[in-house]
């Protein structure tokens, strides 16, 4: 018996944040029967070419998604993501007006508009304890408003360089592809791996606590809304540079996918972890779906039954609770996370 | 002598008073009449460069009549709300004249028969809003959407007149300008076209990024495309680099026209031999019509023969009539070339 020591506290592997979450096996398992379904069912979807024209738009949801994510895990919700997306398309196709040496100014012009644009949504809902949803959406009819101004709602043929840049290829890969890697590894470092990273997902977790506890609750949850928008304004000079002539109001199909790739990611409405990785697989799950979808060349009414159906499968995942052992899960991931807030 | 002068100068006065007169008077068009009345043009949403040149052609073709006083423009900005109330405030001002883009379609039409019984001459166009003309307003200037179908038809018959496979990209599902144009297409093409769009056709809501998505799913799909069939070309010039990546030519082309579009041909024909390029006119002139039949019915002119914007033919790579394919690289690309008003005023209406 002395050869065996039987451990009193739980093996390091329990609390280590590499377990891997049920919204990661969800997600990358939807994913997989898909890739399978669509081997089966409509191959031409995941046909090279096919991806290489589809898998730029999966780039640019999945950092709009990751963004939303940001703000998710405060608890809020950010309902400016179509005119942060809109108002980058705008001033990068407007501004520069086909003058590839105009670009650069424009595209700081741009990121110094969702600065200011999260600085405020951030005051309003950190600071001035305003709900989310109604500080956002007011934000985004503010935002929208500049969008007219610079653009009168017109498009404008976006500039050689920026069409290079972000609707280019190497090796085959959209450009775009690989942005969104970039963020998705640095959002993944920063949040896991740093002090400011774990602060910022306990805060998220039990803001309470965190108070008590001495973080600065509000700075962090501003810095969400902030983060949240430089992330939508990336997203959207990526779309002015993939298509050639983006409309003004590019955002506004990309703000219900934003909130349902975060969903079905895994991170909680409620705030806390984050799930930078399953995010982006979600968007890109939600992007294949819509591309198996087309493939399958069923009508356009069942396209987007097809599409609501998934969804809400895959929400409808997280909101079952079995009765033993995915109890047990829940019980478990619930004493990991609140061992990594006590930790943070 | 000096009395005499002072009549000469008087009757070389009236003479060319009486000169200058009638030719003013022969540059009055026959649909404006002697009465004078206020114009408004309401249109359900004026947020694109479409709807500037447009906008811009109604209110040149107003400033040709004198007998119009007063011309006022509302943007409904989407909002059918808005587009309701715009309609409502004009008739209740007394303005004469109504011209209405009514987007939103039947949902207007109650504001528009308000405003007809009121008093005001109510002329919808180009978006069909139901009703009846004489009774809930005064004249709908239709267009005719069947009779694109049957350009494009007739041209897809001469380059392919063994037959071939035709996709049909148009807006949000089931708009009733693309099912036109499909039923145009089939008086024309037998069962040798085989559309291989989902029925009655692709769904891009006009939106380039979706029909970006939409195309690559498409050509992956189909390893055989002949003619793409589009009634909004210039949103086509985002997706067709997609064939690049398939290492394929892009392929015949009918749709409508655009000067983004028109310059994406001039750069690359060389590189695609399959590419050819017809357009009907994009129809900013459906517009003018409308103008014309509201003033004339308001001013006591006399109204003009067509009842129904008919968009003509505009460019033809392939016979070069009645036009070429036509570039203004130095004018914005989000310009119609077939319109009546010229490039340079299009460019002012679009970038102001």
């Amino acid at each position: 018996m002395t050869a065996s020591p039987h451990p009193t506290k739980p093996t390091p592997a329990l609390v280590s944040p590499f377990v891997v979450a049920k919204g990661f096996i969800t997600v990358v398992a939807a994913s997989l029967l898909l890739i399978v379904l669509c081997l089966v069912f409509a191959p031409s979807s995941v046909a090279q070419g096919a991806l290489a024209g589809s898998l730029p738009f999966a780039a640019v949801l999945a950092i709009v998604g990751l963004g939303q994510m940001l703000v998710v895990q405060q608890g809020g919700f950010d309902l400016s993501v179509a005119g942060g997306v809109s108002l980058a398309v705008v001033i990068s196709t407007h501004y520069p007006a086909g003058d590839s040496a105009l670009l650069l100014p424009a595209v700081l012009m741009a990121y110094g508009c969702a600065i200011a644009a999260g600085v405020v949504n951030g005051w309003l809902v950190g600071f001035a304890r305003l709900n989310a949803i109604v500080a956002t959406i007011g934000m985004n009819a503010l935002i929208y408003g500049a969008v007219f101004a610079v653009s009168g709602g017109v498009p404008k043929i976006t500039t050689p360089l920026l069409a290079e840049i972000a609707g280019g290829d190497s090796f085959g890969v959209g450009h775009a592809v690989y942005f969104a890697g970039a963020i998705l590894i640095i959002v993944a470092f920063v949040m896991k791996k740093t002090i400011a990273g774990r602060r910022f997902e306990a805060i998220g977790a039990n803001p309470l606590a965190a108070a008590a506890i001495g973080l600065n609750v509000r700075r962090h949850q501003m810095m969400a809304y902030v983060l949240a928008q430089l992330l939508y304004c990336t997203a959207g000079l990526l779309i002015a540079g993939i298509t050639s002539q983006p409309t003004a109001f590019q955002g506004d199909s990309l703000l219900l996918p934003s909130v349902a790739v975060v969903v079905l990611g895994g991170t909680s409405l409620l705030g806390g972890r984050g799930f930078p990785i399953s995010t982006v697989i979600a968007a890109l799950f939600l992007n294949q779906l819509s591309q198996f979808a087309f493939a399958v060349g069923v009508p356009y009414s069942a396209q987007t039954i097809i599409q609501a159906l998934a969804l809400g499968f895959g929400i409808g995942i997280y909101a079952i609770r079995g009765p033993s052992f995915a109890n047990k899960i829940n019980k478990l991931s619930t004493r990991e996370e609140d061992n990594e807030a006590i930790v943070s | 002598m000096k009395l005499s002068y002072r009549k000469g100068q008087m009757a070389v006065a009236s003479v060319m008073l009486a000169v200058m007169g009638s030719a003013a008077m022969a540059d009055v068009p026959s649909w404006c009449g002697p009465n004078e009345a206020s114009l408004a043009l309401v249109d359900g949403f004026g947020g694109n460069s479409w709807r500037l040149v447009t906008t811009a052609s109604g209110q040149a073709e107003a400033a040709l009549c004198p007998s119009i006083t007063d011309y006022q423009y509302a943007d409904g900005q989407g909002n059918t709300q808005k587009a309701i109330s715009d309609i409502k405030s004009f008739a209740a001002r007394g303005t004469k004249a109504i011209v209405v883009f009514g987007d939103a379609g039947p949902a207007v039409l109650p504001a528009l028969k308000a405003a007809y019984e009121a008093g005001s001459v109510v002329v919808p166009y180009r978006v069909d809003v139901g009703g009846e003309a004489g009774k809930d307003y005064t004249k709908f200037i239709g267009s005719s959407f069947k009779d694109d179908g049957v350009s494009w038809g007739n041209w897809i018959k001469s380059i392919l007149p063994d037959g071939g496979n035709v996709l049909f990209l148009s807006g949000p599902a089931g708009n009733s300008q693309g099912l036109d144009e499909l039923a145009g297409m089939k008086t024309v093409l037998d069962d040798k076209y085989v559309f291989i769009n989902p029925e009655p056709f692709d769904v891009t809501n006009w939106d380039p990024s979706l029909t970006q998505q939409v195309l690559s799913a498409e050509i992956a799909k189909n390893e055989k495309i002949d003619v793409i069939v589009s009634d909004f070309g210039p949103s086509l010039v985002g997706a067709l680099p997609v064939f690049k990546k398939f290492n394929r030519s892009i392929p015949a082309i009918a749709t409508s026209d655009g000067n983004s579009l028109g310059c994406f041909w001039t750069d690359n024909v060389k590189d695609n031999p399959d590419f050819k390029l017809f357009t009907v006119a994009t129809g900013n002139d459906n517009v003018r019509l409308a103008v014309q039949w509201a003033v004339a019915a308001a001013t006591g002119g006399t109204p003009p023969t067509d009842e129904i914007f008919k968009a003509p033919v505009f460019e033809d790579s392939v016979s070069g009539s009645p036009s070429a394919v036509q570039c203004r690289p130095d004018l914005p690309g989000s310009i119609y070339l077939s319109a009546t008003m010229s490039g340079d005023d299009q460019a002012k209406a679009v970038n102001k």
